[in-house]
């Protein structure tokens, strides 16, 4: 049975294509020419071009991680290019009418319309490709409300103030290798301020595509949402097949101040290489925010793609009665491994934390949930609830759970349970005895196993999760 | 690299028994790795300082040593005294069947059977235990005729009573069908340093009723471990109580070996003042159809501080396993802490796992009802959190350990300060 | 309908089917009563194609198709139906989508447009009704967290969802006390009529006061060794299986 399952799993990875752009693209190497030449190529004030050079001596002082139960040949960091964007954003399109329509061919091939009246009504998107952003819609209508959404490039030189003032505030440079390195190079990304008590009109989203070969991608996502104000932002990312890997190291960064609320929404596909494990995407990426008072931070993530996926959006509580919020579904198959998970950290009083994981293994993949949950002293009262749940499909995969727990607080409270499961032969032959297909049969049942997290995606995007996991699932049944 | 250790390692080469060879394998081991990383997962959350730089005396022999006793329990003792062992003070008389050597006087038959056992069933997972392989010269080989009940229990005590370092090993061999109940009864409140660790054995349907008592305190060091590998249906038993001390760790493996094993492990640990317990529990499902229960239960109080790791592995062929653990963490006071990290490291399918891991606070609810019932605050607290534990001493089926432990656990706890 | 010739059918290395005939026409309801192990859900799960039940010989068509060239799923959609005795919960996914998944796929085989939200909607809505489900059952997963009673009756509302041909009942009553077990009685009776057959499995001679059945066959050692009308489940209902032979006498009903 278990062998009708996994074919079940198969299959086919549908943004595996690759777009015919000329591109202006680095040569290969990383030294510090390179970040000068990326500070110029984006005509970078001084400031942030010293900002760069401070990682990049810090990066290079520092070790390169290996971690536990997540296996891949070294990485070559002078073999990548860290800078590629396509010839016709050179001279900076104004409208979407002015863009490469190869650009907008690739985006509609991925089912993403940029011109305004086809898109999803009530979201705005920025699109990155490769290393730039190529449009941000409904910036007008974003902007009458006060809200800026604009790509991280154009921040730096409209709102330096706000940028210098956040940017590297809840990610030091120095936080891990990734974020140094990313801290040195990054190209661009998405910035979002959200004024003042206002509660942001629409849903706003990025959407991240690699194109080019031997390229690596370094975002840099910044949100801040002042004092009681609202938002819900959703980032996509995908990348064409290939036999080489590619890598992937952003940061994100998140500013909740008194009263605030961020949602931060990923489905993540990048290419997740093939059966044998050739190829795919190095997905190594921070994420972290900090909530002041009563202030609410929720990371919701659907994650099916990337050959290797480390990454762990986190949660600093640091005012008092904030809370902090992580739903996860991770589903890893061919030789795919994921080693995610959050960090809550409690310093304020009355915190609360809930993390939910899904975890979904299948063929010769492997997937680790791994958190921290920490209570610090001034904590009184904190909560935390934590709730792992693994499903094993086959013999073949591996399944984990490392929850790391600290307290320092007599009053507060901390709850962990994890749990394994398979998809039962009962529960198979119950929906075969009712009609359906054991493929139709198993996405269903893999997808009442991670309803907890999708039912907390923004609306418009939960169909498209369920449907993403459903290509994940999709494929012939012999 | 540390003082302490280099004084190890050259120690150790001056040791030379039928076990050479295979201390020789753990001190090249311990040369390689050396003295652990401050980010090594096995001491993350244990400072080791205290250790690193220690300075370890010679021991002088001294007779007047009171082996405690627990009333109404008929024992056979093996008594160490600073890791050496003391037939003038053991009460040995074996029963039909069981069968008992000191490790440095074994004849040649019975340096073959310790050879056989010595080193397999302890993973050679950290520093110390490395430590004890190259240097336990005094230590004592157990075993039991297949077929065999004992029902006296025998009990293996270690005291640490003066400032020296000292290595125990014992090696116990459970032959099939039989049945045993070993109690390493270890304590100590002395500066000292002692390194204890055993290796069970448990043949086929044997039967094996374990209870490790760790009541080092003060400046009483101790790092050891309790190490079981079952054979096919056979059944353990464990019980673990620990305090804590400058540095106080126990290792526990339960290795299912052959199929349809059975295991329960509970595992008490009351800390006070400014001590340290840190245990280390790992079990390995290697084959189909094994169950184990794990249950740790820890009151942290003053400054103390409790470390707890434990580890399920499922093997690709452990098929139809059954394996839980709960670890439940009670802190009374703001400077105590507890760092718990139960672990899931699953490779087949058809298996129920579960973890969980709790720290909480005392119930107000609780306290205000029992206070309205006009206890006071201090003696409801005492009788909330303790109930905590007590549900694991009161699952002890012997009734004379269950009565010795009670009295003395309560009374330590009613000495702890709370919030 | 259903025809059933020679049928052996073995669980791992037992054969718990030997030699059963039984032809059931359109309208039919057939009663199969029997001692503890004497194969009678066995044969529900034979019927169904449940994974591990092996059929040895024989032949079983369906509505003139031969059954076992068939999946699971593909049976049906051609109509059979099995109302499971201990049905299994499936977390997360609500009765709702499940009934709508499978209604249309019933549909898509029979060449159907799939039912619009509203109609299925509707359907189900009279569905849980009929077996006096309350609706947040259909947002509810799949026998979650059901009492046994619940699920029988979850069981039956799919049933009148589905629209089958053939039902087979496996146990339909048991553990129910006379009320829930009046409830999948009419439920049953409401979808009684001249094209669709029956087959209840059970052990008890009380539902048959509820659904009477056309024929009542007993099955013992994997075959039918009496068959009658209903006053054969009343005579078993007084005697036992006594009147079988004598290695039935313990087994009374």
């Amino acid at each position: 049975m278990s062998e009708q399952i996994e074919q079940a799993l198969d299959r086919k990875y549908e943004a595996g294509f690759y777009s015919e752009i000329e591109s202006d693209t680095f040569e290969s190497g990383l030294d510090e020419s390179i970040i000068r030449r990326i500070s110029e190529m984006k005509k970078e004030p001084q400031w942030m071009l010293d900002w760069r050079l401070k990682a990049y001596e810090t990066w290079l002082k520092m070790d390169e991680p290996e971690w536990a139960h997540v296996h891949y040949p070294k990485i070559d960091f002078q073999a990548i290019s860290y800078y590629s964007a396509p010839k016709s954003m050179a001279d900076k399109p104004q409208s979407l009418d002015e863009v490469d329509p190869e650009l907008l061919r690739t985006y509609e091939k991925l089912g993403i319309p940029l011109h305004e009246q086809e898109m999803l009504a009530g979201v705005a998107m920025d699109v990155v490709f490769d290393s730039v952003s190529v449009v941000t819609t409904f910036r007008e209508k974003l902007a009458e409300a006060g809200v800026i959404f604009c790509s991280i490039s154009e921040a730096v030189h409209t709102y330096p103030e706000l940028v210098k003032k956040h940017l590297g505030s809840v990610v030091p440079r120095a936080d891990n290798y990734y974020a140094a390195l990313n801290s040195a190079v990054f190209t661009d990304g998405s910035f979002v301020y959200i004024p003042k008590g206002v509660r942001c009109p629409m849903e706003l989203s990025t959407y991240f595509r690699i194109n080019e070969m031997n390229t690596g991608q370094f975002e840099r996502t910044l949100i801040v949402a002042e004092e009681g104000s609202h938002v819900s932002y959703l980032e996509g990312c995908t990348a064409p097949q290939r036999d080489e890997n590619q890598l992937h190291a952003a940061v994100v960064e998140l500013v909740a101040l008194d009263d605030a609320t961020i949602k931060y929404s990923t489905v993540q596909n990048w290419y997740p290489g093939d059966e044998d494990g050739k190829g795919g995407i190095y997905n190594f990426v921070t994420k972290r925010g900090i909530c002041h008072t009563n202030a609410k931070i929720s990371w919701t993530q659907v994650e099916t793609g990337s050959a290797v996926t480390w990454k762990y959006p986190s949660c600093i509580l640091k005012g008092d009665n904030s809370v902090g919020e992580f739903y996860s579904v991770a589903l890893t198959r061919g030789r795919q491994q994921a080693d995610t998970g959050t960090k809550m950290i409690h310093l304020g009083k009355n915190t609360r934390s809930t993390i939910i994981s899904k975890g979904i293994s299948a063929g010769k993949s492997n997937n680790t949930y791994r958190g921290l949950v920490k209570m610090g002293p001034k904590a009184d009262g904190a909560r935390n609830f934590t709730e792992c749940d693994s499903l094993l499909i086959g013999d073949t995969c591996g399944a984990h759970t490392f929850p790391y727990i600290e307290s320092r607080n007599p009053s507060a409270i901390v709850e962990h349970e994890a749990t394994t499961s398979k998809v039962s032969d009962e529960q198979l032959f119950l929906c075969q005895q009712r009609g359906l297909n054991p493929e139709k049969a198993v996405s269903m049942i893999v997808n009442g196993f991670c309803k907890e997290v999708f039912k907390e995606l923004p609306m418009e995007f939960a169909v498209e999760a369920g449907k993403l996991l459903e290509i994940s699932l999709e494929g012939s049944v012999g | 690299m540390s003082q302490w250790l280099n004084k190890v390692i050259s120690d150790a080469r001056g040791v030379d028994d039928f076990l050479a060879p295979m201390r020789q394998q753990s001190l090249n081991k311990l040369e390689t790795d050396g003295w652990p990383h401050a980010r090594s997962e096995e001491w993350r959350f244990t400072p080791l300082s205290s250790l690193k730089e220690r300075v370890s005396n010679e021991s002088s022999l001294d007779t007047s040593y009171n082996v405690p006793q627990i009333d109404g329990l008929e024992s056979i003792d093996i008594v160490f005294v600073d890791g050496v062992l003391r037939t003038d003070i053991s009460k040995l008389s074996l029963p039909h069947g069981l069968n008992l050597c000191a490790i440095n006087n074994a004849s040649t038959d019975m340096q073959d059977e310790i050879s056989r056992l010595f080193g397999q069933v302890k993973p050679s997972r950290h520093v110390f235990g490395l430590v004890n392989d190259a240097l336990c010269e005094q230590g004592v080989y157990i075993s039991l005729d297949d077929n065999c009940e004992v029902d006296t229990p025998l009990r293996i005590i270690n005291i640490a009573a003066q400032d020296c370092d000292a290595h125990t090993r014992a090696l116990v061999n459970l032959g099939e069908n039989s049945q045993l109940k070993v109690i390493e009864h270890g304590f100590g409140s002395q500066a000292s340093f002692t390194t204890a660790f055993a290796e069970y054995m448990i043949g086929k349907e044997a039967k094996l009723e374990h209870y490790r008592f760790a009541f080092f305190t003060g400046a009483a060091k101790q790092v050891g471990g309790s190490h079981f590998s079952l054979q096919e249906r056979a059944n353990l038993n464990s019980t673990f109580v620990s305090y804590g001390s400058e540095l106080s760790r126990v290792d526990v493996d339960i290795i299912h070996a052959g199929q349809h094993a059975n295991a329960k492990m509970n595992a008490i640990y009351l800390l006070a003042e400014g001590e340290l317990f840190d245990m280390h529990s790992t079990i390995e499902h290697a084959v189909p159809n094994g169950t184990t229960q794990e249950n740790a239960r820890g009151i942290i109080g003053d400054k103390a501080r409790a470390v707890f790791s434990g580890r399920i592995h499922i093997h690709r062929d452990a098929q139809k396993t059954l394996a839980e653990l709960n670890n439940r963490n009670l802190l009374l006071s703001r400077r105590a802490m507890i760092n718990t990290k139960p672990e899931l490291e699953i490779y087949a399918d058809d298996v129920q796992c579960a973890h969980g891991a709790t720290v909480a606070e005392i119930e107000e609810k609780a306290l205000y009802y029992l206070m309205s019932r006009s206890i006071p605050r201090s003696k409801a607290l005492v009788m909330l959190n303790f109930g905590f534990v007590q549900e694991l001493v009161n699952a002890i089926s012997n009734e004379p350990i269950k009565q010795w432990l009670l009295p003395m656990l309560s009374e330590r706890f009613a000495n702890m300060e709370v919030k | 309908m259903l025809n059933i010739k020679n049928l052996h059918a073995r669980v791992e290395d037992k054969t718990i089917i030997q030699g059963l005939n039984l032809e059931v026409n359109p309208g039919e309801v057939h009663a199969i009563m029997g001692p503890n192990g004497a194969g009678k859900s066995t044969l529900g799960y034979v019927l169904s194609g449940r994974e591990g039940y092996e059929v040895e010989q024989g032949e079983v068509s369906l509505n003139g198709n031969d059954l076992f060239e068939m999946e699971i799923e593909e049976r049906a959609s051609n109509g059979l139906f099995l109302a499971f005795q201990y049905p299994v919960e499936i977390p997360g996914v609500s009765n709702m989508e499940f009934m709508k998944e499978s209604v249309n796929a019933t549909r898509e085989h029979r060449g159907e447009e799939p039912l619009s939200a509203t109609e299925f909607l509707k359907q189900a809505k009279e569905a849980c009704k009929q077996v006096q489900l309350p609706l947040d059952f259909l947002k509810r997963g799949v026998n979650e967290g059901f009492s046994g009673g619940e699920k029988k009756r979850n069981e039956i509302m799919q049933m009148i969802l589905l629209k089958p041909s053939l039902c087979i009942l496996d146990e339909s009553d048991s553990g129910l006390d006379i009320d829930a077990l009046k409830v999948v009685a009419n439920g049953v009776n409401s979808q009684r009529d001249s094209a669709r057959s029956f087959i209840v499995i059970t052990h008890y001679q009380r539902l048959l006061d509820f659904i009477k059945p056309d024929f009542v066959h007993i099955l013992a050692n994997g075959k039918i060794v009496k068959s009658g009308d209903a006053s054969l489940a009343l005579k078993v209902e007084n005697e036992g299986y006594a009147f079988l032979g004598k290695e039935f006498e313990e087994v009374s009903a």
